[in-house]
């Protein structure tokens, strides 16, 4: 750390928190908070003969709350950068400290809090995690017996530069104790708290317990787990080495401590389950070892950085095998426990990506984007049309890439922000937006082709490119067999699945249709499917008002790990198509046509395919136009 | 396509039973056995986790012999302590279902009704935990077609709620819980004791 802060082009900011980001990949506007510190950061050296004047002492929190600090402090002895700082909330305004410092004269109660504002080109994030409290689970004691205690206490307590020089003591009457039990998965693999492997405490507690052995042999450890994850290189030799020690492991999970009044000791109540049988084991001091949860503001941060968070509140990683350091937002990257728990080689894998990647940014004249980004078509928008933006394009977009800067003015894309899911495309009433490479023309001369003959026989099965596609590829080469008359489409995002399209293929005569995507926590473009899943749902209903037959439109969630899902949905159909007499199908097709064709929106004229063609090159033209512009 | 099993395993016929459902989520923690009081104060070969493992490994008679399907009182102070959040009493229930289904009987000593002073008044229905009474209609030897009630033993708990409501003294846990017997026991406490001098 005195390292970075030493490097001349790093540039270190303590104490201030990232007010807004504004911006998009290279060209980021970050508004930062410097924290008034009342302490003058270029006069400070550091010397602490401040923080000896001062009379107030409150509780250390980098200590866990376990030593005292004073009102004027730093928050550990290796802070980088080394500056006092005065927490106002305990100063007594005596001036102890002002006196102390004397011709420095560092310290200035006038300052306040000043908001800088910063061109930034990438953003690597690195917030790290936070602690589970365990005095939530009532049945371990943490708080009411004070021989329990945590494992970041115990990191402390075990620490020689810690507030008891590195020996380990009983918070109860400051004996040393010579039988611990580690309890594992406290808060983690639990459903009522937190559902998820915390990742490193295995290897954390085996840590511990090396530690405390190899300091004094004679200690008796037990540690309580339910599985021992030792996953990575040399972490099996550790755990081994461990057990060599004469570490005892038992398998099992305590319900409960008790404790003794008098002398303050800990009955740890589990099963055995090797022996089978329930024990019941007295104890000097108990550490329960916490599950790693995301920061507290872990959701304040993500709505800051534009970037999603994962079911446990993790922040979501691009993907999870081959981007697992990129955000869904370009120029946003992760490092580190933040995205998910990790121990400190991953984190440190993982950091050096990060920069590497956020490097590969600042180091190009120019950034190549997918290029399925959609355009708008300015005459078209309403603003221009009717003199008033409905704005539907901007509420829909899930990475904030539409401008509409006045309701007088048509809405402008962002092209370096669209990921190109072409949820704004579907959205749009008046067709202004057009998605590049899935154009209306192209998807509906794809249905053309599909519908040409025999329609009421056919299944079109619109696929998100990201989890059905690959759901119905991995059905095609794990041999899953399933009904030979589905067509698939491919669309980026179920949100670019337009109601038009699913009326016209029902106006074309189609036997039935699929609507899938994503499941909500898979989507690659953070809310797509949710407003995919939106629009089903309105279609659903309309299509059962119509008095269609149930199970001709179809919804499913498809990841692409579930190819056997994709051949079940697709032989449903097929069963439901086949219990409808074809001659009662065909009266269902010619009754609901016209109803089709009177919701048709985009295409009213319903274009051939040779007027589909012009559209696609008036399109190009726009491109080439962008192009020259640019 | 993979074909679904024609063979029902115990694990499926316990997870079909409504309660049975999470049966598998178990990771074979131990904190249900260790929460147990049936098993801390009653009967220690009482192992919730290990019914479990037997239901999983398709060992039906081990499973209905043992003592876990039959002792349980669904207090669930297990339910409360699951990590994985598993309804462990259901699961429990449904094994016991399946045992009685199989014709084991109980090993506990359930109530017993007496038909012939049965009235049908329906209290001891209305008090029953374990919903283990209904009322029936039934050929009784000297009274004919009437209705009386009647306890499913693989439901019954022998908690004896029914038979302290009962008006008739027509059901009680057999054996030395009758109301008989209490009140014999009663009656021999309350007599003065001979002190020997």
């Amino acid at each position: 750390m005195a390292d970075a802060a030493r490097q001349p082009r790093i540039d270190v900011r303590a104490y201030t928190e990232v007010e807004k980001v504004e911006g998009f990949v290279g060209n980021f506007k970050v508004t930062l908070r410097e924290k008034a510190k009342y302490v003058i950061a270029d006069r400070c050296n550091g010397c602490g003969d401040c923080a000896q004047a001062c009379p107030i002492e409150v509780p250390n929190s980098f200590e866990m709350d376990l030593a005292p600090r004073k009102a004027i402090y730093i928050p550990m002895s290796q802070s980088v950068p080394l500056i006092y700082s005065i927490d106002l909330d305990a100063c007594i305004h005596c001036y102890k400290c002002v006196e102390a410092c004397g011709a420095l004269e560092a310290i200035d109660f006038s300052q306040e809090d000043k908001l800088v504002e910063e061109d930034i080109g990438a953003i690597i994030v690195a917030t790290g995690f936070s602690h589970f409290d365990p005095s939530v689970m009532e049945e371990y004691g943490y708080g009411r017996f004070p021989n329990v205690i945590t494992s970041m206490e115990m990191e402390r307590l075990n620490n020689s530069a810690g507030p008891t020089a590195g020996d380990l003591i009983r918070p109860s009457d400051h004996k040393i104790p010579q039988k611990l039990a580690f309890i594992n998965c406290v808060g983690s693999r639990d459903k009522r708290y937190n559902p998820s492997c915390s990742n490193f405490c295995c290897m954390y507690s085996i840590k511990n317990a090396v530690l405390l052995k190899q300091m004094d042999p004679e200690v008796d450890i037990t540690i309580y787990y339910i599985d021992i994850r030792t996953p990575s290189k040399g972490y099996e030799e550790f755990y081994n080495r461990a057990r060599d020690m004469g570490i005892h492991f038992t398998q099992g999970r305590p319900s409960m401590i008790t404790e003794d009044k008098e002398t303050h000791n800990l009955f740890v109540h589990s099963e055995d389950i090797g022996l089978g049988h329930v024990i019941e084991e007295e104890y000097d001091m108990v550490m329960l070892n916490q599950a790693a949860i995301p920061q507290p503001d872990q959701d304040h941060m993500s709505s800051v950085l534009n970037v999603a968070q994962s079911p446990g509140g993790w922040f979501m990683e691009y993907h999870p095998k081959l981007r697992p350091m990129d955000s869904p937002t370009d120029g946003v990257f992760f490092a580190g426990a933040c995205q998910g728990p990790k121990d400190i080689p991953a984190s440190v894998a993982q950091g050096s990506a990060a920069s590497s990647r956020a490097g590969r940014i600042l180091h190009s004249e120019e950034w190549e984007i997918e290029p399925t980004v959609a355009v708008v078509w300015p005459d078209r928008c309403s603003a221009t049309t009717k003199g008033r933006a409905c704005g539907l394009c901007a509420k829909a977009c899930p990475y904030g890439a539409i401008n509409i800067l006045s309701p007088e003015t048509p809405a402008e894309i962002i092209t370096a922000k669209c990921h190109g899911c072409g949820g704004c495309v579907a959205e749009c009433p008046d067709n202004a937006i057009t998605q590049l490479h899935f154009t209306d023309a192209q998807i509906l001369a794809q249905m053309r082709a599909v519908l040409a003959s025999k329609p009421e026989e056919k299944i079109i099965a619109f696929r998100c490119h990201w989890c059905s596609y690959g759901g119905a590829d991995l059905a095609g080469t794990s041999h899953f067999e399933y009904t030979a008359n589905e067509r698939g489409l491919r669309v980026m995002c179920s949100a670019r699945l337009d109601t038009d399209f699913i009326f016209e293929a029902f106006r074309l005569g189609a036997g039935a249709v699929l609507y899938s995507g994503c499941h909500p926590q898979d989507c690659h473009y953070i809310t797509g499917q949710l407003l995919g899943a939106k629009r089903a749902k309105r279609l659903e209903k309309i299509f059962s008002r119509m008095d269609m037959t149930e199970g001709r439109f179809r919804i499913a969630w498809i990841s692409a790990a579930e190819g056997d899902k994709y051949a079940r949905v697709l032989n449903e159909m097929q069963t439901v198509l086949d219990n409808i007499p074809p001659e009662e199908l065909k009266a269902e097709i010619d009754r609901l046509k016209p109803e089709m064709s009177k919701r048709l929106k985009r295409f009213p004229g319903v274009p051939d395919v040779s007027e589909a063609m012009e559209y696609s090159d008036a399109l190009t033209k726009v491109i080439n136009e962008l192009k020259e512009a640019a | 396509m993979r074909h679904p099993s024609t063979t029902q395993t115990f694990a499926d016929k316990v997870k079909a039973i409504p309660g049975g459902e999470h049966l598998e989520l178990c990771y074979s923690c131990g904190t249900c056995v260790s929460k147990c009081m049936i098993q801390q104060k009653l009967e220690p070969d009482f192992n919730p986790r290990r019914l479990l493992r037997m239901v999983m490994m398709d060992m039906k008679e081990e499973a209905f012999t043992g003592p876990t399907t039959w002792m349980c009182s669904e207090c669930d102070l297990c339910y409360e302590a699951c990590p994985q959040e598993i309804h462990i009493s259901g699961v429990i229930t449904a094994v016991k279902k399946i045992a009685v289904d199989h014709g084991r009987k109980t090993l506990l000593k359930t109530a017993v009704v007496d038909q012939q002073t049965c009235v049908a008044c329906g209290l001891c229905v209305e008090s029953c935990p374990y919903e283990a009474i209904k009322l029936v209609q039934k050929k009784v030897p000297y009274r004919g077609q009437v209705q009386v009630a009647q306890v499913d033993p693989g439901l019954c708990m022998a908690c004896g709620l029914c038979s302290a409501v009962c008006r008739s003294t027509s059901i009680g846990v057999s054996d030395e819980f009758t109301d008989k017997e209490l009140m014999e026991d009663l009656w021999n406490w309350l007599q003065p004791q001979e002190v020997m001098i």
